[in-house]
């Protein structure tokens, strides 16, 4: 039987086949994902094609600025150093670059959450004049004058046509297989021989108190908007209330995910924070009582030095290297 | 000659509605929405002309653009039917853009219609799948009518030149009005769409054999005045959904039926 179905294989079919991991998995630990996967379910083509576009600078108005530029592997696709990120004529963005991990599970995107379907995420670094600059279509008309691309989306869609619904879920089907759920912490919850020492476990502990409320579940964030008591400093960046208009929502951010944050430096939406310490040291002791600042944060969250080490070192235990260096993500 | 008389007489007669095809309800065809942008008593010339709005501030305009969208039709029995897969947008710079076409509209006799402006809040957070033609937001090249970072289509978009205006950082004495706002996905916010209802002045005849057109005149001097003054003094550039209810609240005022051919 064996015989009979190598012989039906095709001569260009690989030698010597090994069995591939599925491009998107479910952790047992998360929640159901948000994005509709039967709508555009990850293939091999779709996911090299939305990895080809995710590293081409082709998709800024001057061909300089990828979106890997600014969501680096190896910082969970962050830009590593910077508070706020360059776009194209070293244009200076108002926000940091969030990481892009995880996205299957995020219902909205940004730090203001002003769009809601990961379809149309990619659209908006593309057209913003700080970013990329450049309109969704005049990409496409530039991906169809290659000789690269109309054979990537024929192989990954079965014609050469390029549209902007081939194109953006291709990028889609990119990022939700960037999916980091292979931690330290992931191998401890999940039973899988993942140990964590005892300051990281009275780190845990203390997380579950002090922080979880907002950075919950094994997401880490429970994805609301909230005031968390920043100064309100340099652009006075108003955040949640630049989409909704509501003066309830002033100064409210998206509370970020805190996988991968021992790589994500520097912190907050507007990069203000350098290190870990520092972020603690915010919510022990730096909290500014300005409008819509959280109520769990009037007083902010009491923290003697030592248990802030603690949850720091609780933290580093979300570090996902697998994620991090997982060649199959690695741009060309 | 006496017989090519009649002949006309016969060719005219049946043209008129006196002597229309009785109403097949399985019997289809189109209707064309003939949109005719005028500023009050002229007709609209982009970017050459200057115009004075209801506060006395003159005004140019460069770009005039809007949604039509959920066309309803009323038959003469009161009976509604609805268009909901026609989305179009209409471009002064393009005249492709103004005679949009219904498509199946059922034959009746039709008395009244409705339609929003701007696009509905179900098709506002659609999956791109749904978004083809004149919603696909790749589709708008430098007139963009899609808000990618606040995700909503620009339902009516004015802008020109206005001596009311300050100076930008261009240089430019230029007045901008984005109007968009569905309501929001998750969290109320502004609502921007407005539905118009317009009778029409004589029955718009739908047979086999006879497609209507039915020829809308915009008077967009109302966009400053339809309901209250807005004034190009008070806020040259408006962008904000919240902001833009009184525009909206105008612009809804300045369609009218003028006449069924």
């Amino acid at each position: 039987m064996p015989f009979l179905l190598l012989a039906c294989a095709s001569p260009e079919q690989d030698p010597d086949p090994v069995v591939m991991e599925p491009l998107f998995q479910q952790p047992a630990n998360f929640p159901a994902p948000a994005y509709a996967l039967a709508s555009n379910p990850v293939t091999e083509e779709g996911f090299e094609l939305g990895k080809a576009l995710f590293n081409d600078p082709m998709l800024s108005r001057d061909n300089t600025i990828s979106c890997a530029e600014c969501h680096n592997q190896s910082y969970a696709f962050t830009h590593h150093g910077h508070d706020v990120s360059h776009g194209v004529d070293n244009r200076v963005g108002t926000r940091n670059a969030p990481a892009v991990q995880n996205m299957a599970w995020q219902k909205e995107f940004f730090w203001d959450g002003g769009v809601g379907d990961l379809d149309l995420f990619s659209v908006a670094p593309i057209e913003n004049p700080l970013e990329m600059d450049e309109n969704l279509g005049n990409v496409l008309t530039k991906l169809r004058s290659t000789q690269k691309y109309p054979a990537l989306f024929h192989k990954a869609y079965g014609s050469t046509e390029i549209t902007s619904q081939k194109f953006l879920k291709a990028l889609s089907q990119f990022m939700l297989s960037l999916v980091s759920a292979n931690s330290r912490y992931d191998k401890y919850a999940r039973e899988e021989g993942g140990i964590l020492n005892s300051e990281e476990l009275a780190g845990l502990s203390l997380f579950q108190q002090k922080c979880s409320s907002c950075h919950a579940g094994d997401l880490f964030t429970d994805q609301s908007y909230r005031n968390n008591g920043l100064n309100i400093q340099g652009s006075k960046d108003e955040g949640r209330f630049r989409i909704t208009e509501r003066v309830e929502d002033r100064f409210k951010f998206k509370v970020p995910s805190l996988r991968n944050v021992e790589m994500t430096a520097p912190y907050m939406h507007d990069g203000r924070f350098y290190t870990l310490e520092e972020v603690l040291h915010h919510y022990a002791s730096g909290v500014q009582q300005t409008p819509n600042v959280d109520a769990s944060l009037k007083n902010g969250i009491p923290l003697t030095a030592e248990e802030q080490a603690k949850i720091v070192a609780f933290l580093k235990t979300l570090t996902d290297r697998e994620f991090l260096t997982n060649p199959k993500f690695a741009g060309n | 000659m006496k017989q090519l008389f009649i002949g006309l007489l016969l060719f005219t007669a049946a043209c008129s509605s006196e002597n229309l095809e009785p109403i097949n309800p399985n019997d289809k065809n189109n209707v064309t929405l003939e949109f005719e942008n005028r500023v009050a008593a002229q007709t609209l010339v982009l970017n050459d002309t200057k115009y004075t709005n209801s506060s006395g501030e003159d005004f140019t305009i460069t770009t005039l653009n809007y949604f039509i969208s959920n066309v309803t039709l009323k038959k003469t029995d009161g009976t509604v039917v609805k268009m909901p897969d026609h989305y179009f947008l209409v471009r002064q710079a393009d005249k492709n853009t103004l005679m949009p076409v219904l498509k199946d509209v059922p034959a009746a006799d039709y008395t009244e219609m409705t339609f929003t402006i701007g696009v509905d809040s179900v098709k506002s957070i659609s999956a791109v799948d749904q978004r083809i033609g004149v919603l696909d937001v790749a589709s708008y090249g430098s007139d963009n009518m899609y808000w990618s970072w606040n995700s909503g289509y620009i339902f009516f978009k004015m802008e020109g030149i206005s001596t009311a205006a300050p100076t930008n950082a261009g240089g430019l004495q230029k007045y901008q009005y984005h109007v968009g706002g569905f309501g929001g996905r998750t969290a109320a916010t502004a609502n921007n769409l407005r539905t118009v209802t317009l009778s029409l002045p004589s029955v718009a005849s739908v047979r086999k054999s006879k497609s209507p057109t039915i020829h809308l005149i915009a008077d967009i001097s109302k966009v400053f005045s339809g309901v209250s003054p807005v004034k190009i003094a008070s806020a040259a550039v408006v962008m904000s959904p919240a902001a833009a209810g009184p525009i909206a609240n105008n612009y809804a005022k300045v369609f009218s039926v003028d006449h069924i051919h």
